[in-house]
């Protein structure tokens, strides 16, 4: 034993260990990349360097022996920051999608890969629980949202994006219509009781998960029923009142007391809601008073405000509406009214945009449909004026406008034409140009912080307002903004309400390292050059002959068969590895910049492709050389090596060999020994976290690998060798890590066939029995001689020898697997 | 003769082999035939010789040998006439051949434009001793003693001129005292590393192995090196008979020369040498009668820079890729096929053969206190004097460009000097009075190194010298090491953008802090030591590096992206001379007009420059700054 001090203490190790060894032993971890216990030291990958106090330089701590009285340091800010940079340069030549593009554009974080492939494998079930961990209204999400997703979608650099949303809405309606639709489980009830202050997306969303944490919620609402803006604001057509209703009746259910026609403000305040007993509030008004558009004569009747509009349409009320409509606006609230209006009894509805069809903030497919049903459109044009003749507005003066500069948001701003006035005749103008918080409410009922344009004021991360425990998002944090924003922020929320009520100091949480490769414009075409073409499929959606002039739902979703066709399209960028890469949990770790280095413009793209068993992605590769090591030092195939020198070294095989060619035995220890996601097994190219994980030893044959099954949902899903297994300690045949899951295949036979007349037919096991039985009878002795198969175990083996010892009488017995 | 052997026997065969051969002519012609002087024209020269002498019917015999180190005047001839001293002379070419011959051989008139002196004790009158040019004057020859002296086919030629000596005075030694007395000279690594040779050898000697190799490191591989390649070709048996004395010293029965097979002269000279040994009973067994047993294998290296890294080097005898491992085990410890290992660099080990001939205490009375003997340098570049050189430790850098390197080529103004080739830094002009041994150049940021050393003039731009030794460092990486493998890339990336005119000011702090990851980082030398050029050139060049990302200027002229040629039209007098040699037809212009650079053809290669007759020297080279020209020719005098 010698005594040496590790980060200030001092402790006896045993001769002989390296640095890494005695951290482990310690429980200091010393990040690592190359290192393997079945491998020898190679030092390669520079993450281990640690101060060895007098030596020259960082030392790599995998291979430096521990001495007497040796003083080692793992984290000084100068080895910190070597391994930073280190893992940096890793990073410039990592190229892949930690997360796939979907799931970050989500801005509810829907595991939008895993979702598509429960779809593809005909899980709809598991799909839509996939779903509501991140979503609680994918009913209405998969009918209104705008497809963030969609809009990253790798695929848009082939035939265009996978329809993610009509999948979701597929799923959803699967449940909905089963009978029995998906319920959360909910933890043990806490006791702690949560207000939320409206019941629009934001709210409902965080009531649905803070009840899955076991608290009492309570929705207070000020309009007679839930769904904000959802209900409000969209109209049938796009988003069927009976499918809002079921998805809120889905969460409700699970909620204490909905008290609707509880107006803030009016009928409580925050201060009256602590008294009331809760122990936090979020608040989740949204932005819903329309906006003025500062024109003369706005006040004349006639002139309607387009989400009132909206509002009375679907309350039943009168809406004041004419004949002949001029909708000012160009965002989807406009083209909701001048649809609404067309349905509810408009001759001629016409809308009124002051930049051109390009800026539209407003969804492409909106407009088209819109276009479709007969809205005329005016753009570049802009109200001056409105003027009433008996009693009512008759016309409407606008100014033509031209583009000018790009304003902050990008967009180029439009600059009025001097001179050009203009009238337009009508009897209905309705303003849709856009939607403010109610500041007075906040104002006279909280102490909350408001931002200038009225809006509540939080910690951008924890959603936390300046008072104690009261929590606020959506609309009337953001201003008017998506449904499914909304729902993030309501989803945000309850983990942090959670964390708060939890008696937790609310911090936020860290967020886990994502490599990109990019914006689709920063993709190179031949990246997916071999991805085969299949077109998108599209729902059937009503004809804007029939639709117009009623309210019924436009989009009519898919068939499970276009579904699945659609699911299958997806291209599983997300990395497989993505909870286990360590590259990943170091670069978390250290906060790295992935940006300061690699300009990727000389980065050639490497090698992908999925031989037998294995998926490779190269493009992933840090260079660790475990594969190759692996292959040559303990399984000594070699197939493997490092071709190239300097910083296009590169792992592949001889002179481009296919990995059979090579001497591949698909073993698979160097997907188990790859740190990163670049070896994958091709079985399970979109990695699912089993249930439970069973021990077993491998039924193939007599040595006796011992294997840890992974289970979901009763099926194996992956099969990975036990790393302390004592007669193969760690490592596995490809048999054994790849011939398990055939138990699944649907051609597996389940009885007994026996020949009759040529043709096997299914028998009972004591019919087959029998039969062997009979025909073994008619020999014995030195006619019968028995060989086990190479699969059968030791148990296997025994019972045979047994047989044909005592029964049939004979020694003429081996097996075809002895050594 | 029985291959078993005494020294005598040896020594009395080689004296007689020599004698006759240096009676076999009346006239001997010695002619610097390493690669350097072929690559001259030495063969050429050779044959006009031989067809020349004849068509005289001249008795002569010619013997080639290697590099005496004045690459600058190879090809080099020298003429022995009996009873005469050794005249040397240089930049001869197959037309003045002639003039040698008519005038010494035939005549008795050594003077020529050619002459270049006498070599050896002996005077001739009116001709001056070459050694004491102030050239080689300054320099102390023990490591390439032989070069150019003896004939490197002939082991007779090296025994008699002491070689072997050293060997049959260590075999007469214990091991033990052999070791002590080269770690007594003082003599360390001449690979670049500088670890005492005595130290290292006690190491290996006390590891506990049945088995020991010793290896001679030939995989030189610096840019501007070429050292070990001149000694290799020009005295193989020196540094054979220096591995014959470690050998013996370590206890070692076995040794590899690995060599790199770009050197195929060097390569076919160990194997004429290792012939010749084994039928002078100095290979083998029981080497000289003493028991002293040892084999030695020539093992061809595939060129990659990293072989020449000690554990690479093993890996690559042992058949893998040419990777580093990490040390310790150091090679003394667990070497060759996990044996204990020596390995020492060709000049390290022809240093030792001479240490064993004369004793440590000579060498270490040579060289400074903690760098002793002389150390050899490849001089290239800019200066007037290339060639190989070897001077006592200590001698200053100014002594070694301005004496020994003549100077500056064209007059131009002298820049700065880089030593340890890809690995090392630049020391700049200011401080010359630096001197070349381990610890001064280590303080200025750079290496000894094996002894590339490169001078640089005014026109050589920091930034650009730095993105070169880069690139080399970047491919020569083995790929294993993150550091070494991204870092120089992204180094490289960097003073690619930086050369291009398209660096931003944020390039200087990435840079400092890459050279830092890299240095600390890497797994081995060769990455630990990649970032020494951009350091140094940074720390001394700082406002080059500002002047290219700031200003998009190149001070030194020499980054294609940031300059530009433009014709004077003052000075123009269209004569249509720069027009005519453009390669891309970039000059517009006719007779009488002035002419114009079209600046999105020109390619910036210099040739109109060049080519402008100096009496107008209308071409000027600009960078960060513009010439007002005008756009078309126009006549004469009315631009």
């Amino acid at each position: 034993m010698i005594k040496i001090t590790v980060d200030g203490k001092e402790i006896e190790v045993q001769k002989g260990l390296s640095v890494l060894d005695v951290a482990r032993e310690l429980g200091i971890d010393i990040p690592n990349l190359c290192h393997h216990r079945d491998l020898e030291r190679y030092a390669a990958c520079r993450v281990c360097l640690v101060e060895v106090v007098g030596a020259r330089g960082p030392m790599p701590a995998c291979v430096t022996q521990v001495g007497e009285g040796m003083v080692i340091n793992t984290r000084t800010e100068e080895i910190e920051n070597v391994r930073r940079v280190v893992l940096e340069l890793m990073l410039s030549e990592h190229y892949g999608d930690c997360v796939a593009p979907c799931k970050t554009a989500c801005p509810a974080g829907i595991d939008i890969q895993g979702q598509i492939a429960l779809i593809a494998d005909g899980r709809y079930e598991e799909s839509l629980i996939r779903i509501k961990e991140s979503n609680p209204l994918p009913l209405v999400c998969g009918r209104v949202c705008p497809r963030f997703c969609e809009q990253k979608c790798r695929r848009n650099l082939l035939e265009g994006p996978v329809g993610i949303n009509m999948l979701k809405r597929f799923v959803a309606d699967y449940d909905m219509d089963s009978g029995n639709p998906y319920t959360p489980n909910l933890k043990a009830p806490t006791g702690k009781k949560v207000a939320v202050v409206g019941g629009g997306p934001a709210g409902l969303a965080a009531a649905y998960y803070l009840v899955q944490d076991g608290h009492t919620v309570d929705i207070y609402e000020a309009h007679p029923k839930l769904g904000g803006m959802l209900r409000y604001g969209i109209p049938e057509y796009r988003l069927p009142e009976a499918v809002l209703d079921k998805e809120i009746e889905g969460i409700t259910k699970l909620c204490g007391e909905v008290k609707t026609g509880a107006k803030l403000g009016t009928d409580f305040t925050i201060d009256s809601l602590k008294e009331d007993g809760y122990d936090s509030i979020f608040v989740a008004i949204g932005a819903q008073v329309g906006q003025s558009m500062r024109v003369n004569g706005e006040d004349a009747p006639g002139v309607l405000v387009g989400i009132d509009f909206l509002r009375n349409v679907v309350m039943g009320n009168d809406t004041g509406l004419g004949k002949k409509v001029a909708v000012v606006g160009g965002g989807n609230t406009a083209m909701d009214a001048a649809r609404t209006a067309l349905r509810t009894g408009a001759d001629e509805v016409t809308v009124v945009y002051r930049r051109s069809r390009a800026e539209m903030p407003a969804n492409a497919e909106e407009v088209e449909q819109a276009e479709e049903e007969g809205v005329k459109f005016v753009f570049l044009a802009s109200p001056v004026g409105i003027r009433e003749a008996d009693g009512r507005v008759n016309s409407m003066a606008c100014i033509k406008m031209e583009l000018g500069e790009p304003d902050a948001s990008g967009r180029r701003s439009p600059v009025p034409i001097e001179g050009s006035t203009y009238e337009m005749d009508l009897d209905t103008v309705i303003s849709a140009i856009g939607q403010a918080v109610d500041r007075s409410v906040l104002e006279k009922s909280t102490n909350i912080a408001l931002d200038r344009r009225g809006c509540t004021e939080i910690d951008a991360e924890t959603m936390l307002t300046c008072c104690e425990g009261v929590f606020s998002g959506g609309d009337c944090t953001t201003g008017p903004a998506t449904a499914v924003a909304a729902i993030g922020a309501g989803k945000r929320a309850a983990t942090y309400i959670d964390m708060y009520l939890s008696g937790k100091e609310v911090v936020a949480q860290d967020k886990p390292y994502i490599c990109s490769k990019g914006e689709l414009t920063d993709i190179r075409e031949e990246d997916y050059r071999d991805v085969p073409t299949q077109a998108r499929v599209e729902q059937t959606a009503m004809s804007p002959e029939v639709r117009v002039r009623n309210f019924y739902e436009i989009e009519l979703g898919l068939t499970e068969d276009q579904a699945r066709e659609e699911a299958r399209r997806c291209l599983e960028c997300g990395c497989q590895d993505t909870y286990e890469c360590k590259l990943r949990q170091y670069a978390s770790e250290y906060k790295v910049d992935d940006s300061r280095y690699g300009a990727r413009e000389y980065l050639a793209l490497r090698e992908k492709d999925v031989q037998n068993f294995l998926h490779r992605d190269y493009n992933k590769c840090i260079t660790c050389g475990q594969c190759v090591r692996m292959c040559q030092e303990v399984r000594g195939a070699g197939a493997v090596a490092f071709i190239n020198r300097g910083s296009a070294t590169v792992v592949g095989t001889a002179f481009g060999h296919t990995l059979e060619e090579a001497g591949c035995q698909f073993c698979a220890a160097c997907v188990d020994a790859c740190p990163t996601g670049a070896l994958m097994d091709d079985k399970n190219r979109w990695r699912e976290m089993p249930d439970s994980t069973v021990a077993t030893i491998c039924p193939y044959c007599g040595v006796g690998c011992q294997l840890n099954i992974e289970v979901k949902n009763n099926k194996i899903i992956r099969s990975v060798p036990d790393d302390n297994g004592p007669a193969n300690l760690g490592q596995a045949c490809v048999k054994g890590r790849f011939g398990l899951t055939f138990v699944h295949d649907e051609n597996k036979l389940k009885t007994p066939l026996i020949k009759k007349d040529g043709k096997f037919t299914e028998a009972t096991w004591d019919e087959a029995l029998d039969l062997v039985a009979s025909k073994f009878a008619s020999y014995g002795g030195s006619q019968f001689a028995a060989i086990s198969s190479a699969k059968a175990t030791n148990e296997d083996n025994y019972v045979m020898q047994k047989f044909a010892r005592g029964v049939m009488h004979t020694n003429s017995i081996d097996h075809c697997a002895r050594l | 003769m029985s291959k078993t052997t005494t020294f005598k026997q040896v020594k009395d065969k080689a004296e007689k082999g020599y004698q006759d051969w240096l009676n076999s002519e009346p006239i001997r012609i010695i002619v610097g035939a390493g690669t350097c002087g072929r690559a001259a024209g030495a063969d050429a020269v050779i044959a006009t010789l031989m067809e020349e002498l004849e068509r005289r019917q001249i008795k002569a015999d010619i013997t080639r040998v290697g590099c005496i180190g004045l690459c600058y005047l190879e090809p080099l001839v020298d003429v022995v006439k009996q009873g005469k001293p050794r005249v040397s002379y240089g930049n001869v070419t197959p037309n003045s051949v002639s003039k040698i011959i008519d005038g010494y051989i035939v005549g008795d008139d050594p003077q020529s434009d050619m002459l270049l002196g006498t070599i050896g004790d002996q005077t001739l009158d009116g001709v001056a001793r070459l050694f004491d040019s102030p050239v080689l004057k300054p320099q102390v020859r023990i490591a390439t003693r032989n070069c150019g002296f003896v004939d490197p086919e002939d082991i007779n030629q090296y025994i008699a001129r002491g070689g072997y000596t050293g060997l049959d005075n260590a075999l007469k030694m214990t091991p033990e005292q052999v070791i002590e007395e080269v770690s007594k000279s003082g003599l360390r690594g001449r690979g670049g590393g500088g670890a005492p040779t005595g130290w290292k050898w006690n190491m290996c000697r006390q590891a506990a192995g049945d088995k020991k190799y010793i290896i001679c490191n030939a995989d030189e591989g610096d840019p501007g090196a070429f050292m070990d390649r001149s000694v290799l070709e020009s005295d193989p048996h020196t540094v054979l008979e220096g591995m014959l004395i470690g050998a013996y010293a370590m206890g070692a029965t076995d040794g590899y020369i690995y060599c790199r097979a770009e050197y195929p002269q060097a390569i076919t000279r160990l194997q004429q040498a290792i012939a010749q040994m084994e039928e002078y009973g100095l290979v083998g067994d029981n080497i000289l009668d003493s028991g002293f047993n040892f084999h030695l294998k020539i093992k061809e290296g595939a060129g990659a820079f990293v072989c020449g890294e000690e554990t690479a080097l093993m890996m690559s005898i042992e058949g893998n890729r040419g990777m580093p491992r990490p040390r310790p085990p150091f090679p003394a410890q667990s070497g060759l096929w996990g044996y204990p290992s020596n390995i020492n660099n060709v000049e390290t080990w022809a240093n030792v053969s001479a240490i064993m001939e004369k004793g440590g205490d000579w060498y270490g009375s040579y060289g400074t206190e903690k760098s002793k003997g002389t150390k050899t340098f490849a001089l290239a570049g800019k200066v007037n004097c290339t060639g190989l050189i070897e001077v006592p430790m200590g001698t200053s850098l100014h002594e070694i460009v301005f004496d020994i390197g003549g100077g500056i080529l064209d007059g131009k103004k002298f820049k700065a000097v880089q030593t340890g080739g890809p690995s090392g830094g630049f020391i700049p002009a200011d401080q010359d009075y630096l001197t070349a041994d381990y610890e001064s150049l280590a303080a200025a940021g750079s290496i000894m190194g094996s002894g590339a050393m490169v001078v640089m003039d005014e026109e050589t731009c920091a930034v650009d010298m730095a993105r070169y030794f880069l690139t080399f460092t970047q491919s020569e990486s083995c790929g294993k090491c993150v550091p070494c493998r991204v870092g120089t890339r992204e180094m490289l990336g960097i003073l690619t953008r930086v050369c291009a005119g398209n660096g931003v000011p944020e390039d200087i702090d990435r840079l400092s802090q890459l050279c830092e990851t890299v240095k600390k980082g890497s797994l081995c030398g060769l990455g630990g030591t990649a970032p020494n050029p951009v350091l140094t050139s940074m720390k001394n060049f700082r406002n080059e590096y500002d002047a290219h990302i700031n200003e998009g200027k190149c001070p030194s002229l020499a980054c294609a992206s940031l300059i530009s040629f433009y014709v004077d039209p003052a000075k123009c007098k269209a004569c249509m001379i720069c027009a005519r040699n453009c390669p891309n037809d970039a000059i517009k212009g006719g007779k009488k007009m002035i002419h114009v650079i079209d600046q999105d053809k020109c390619i910036k290669c210099g040739v109109c420059l060049e080519k402008c007759p100096a009496k107008f020297s209308a071409i000027v080279k600009l960078s960060g700054e513009t010439l007002d020209v005008p756009d078309e020719p126009v006549a004469i005098g009315e631009a």
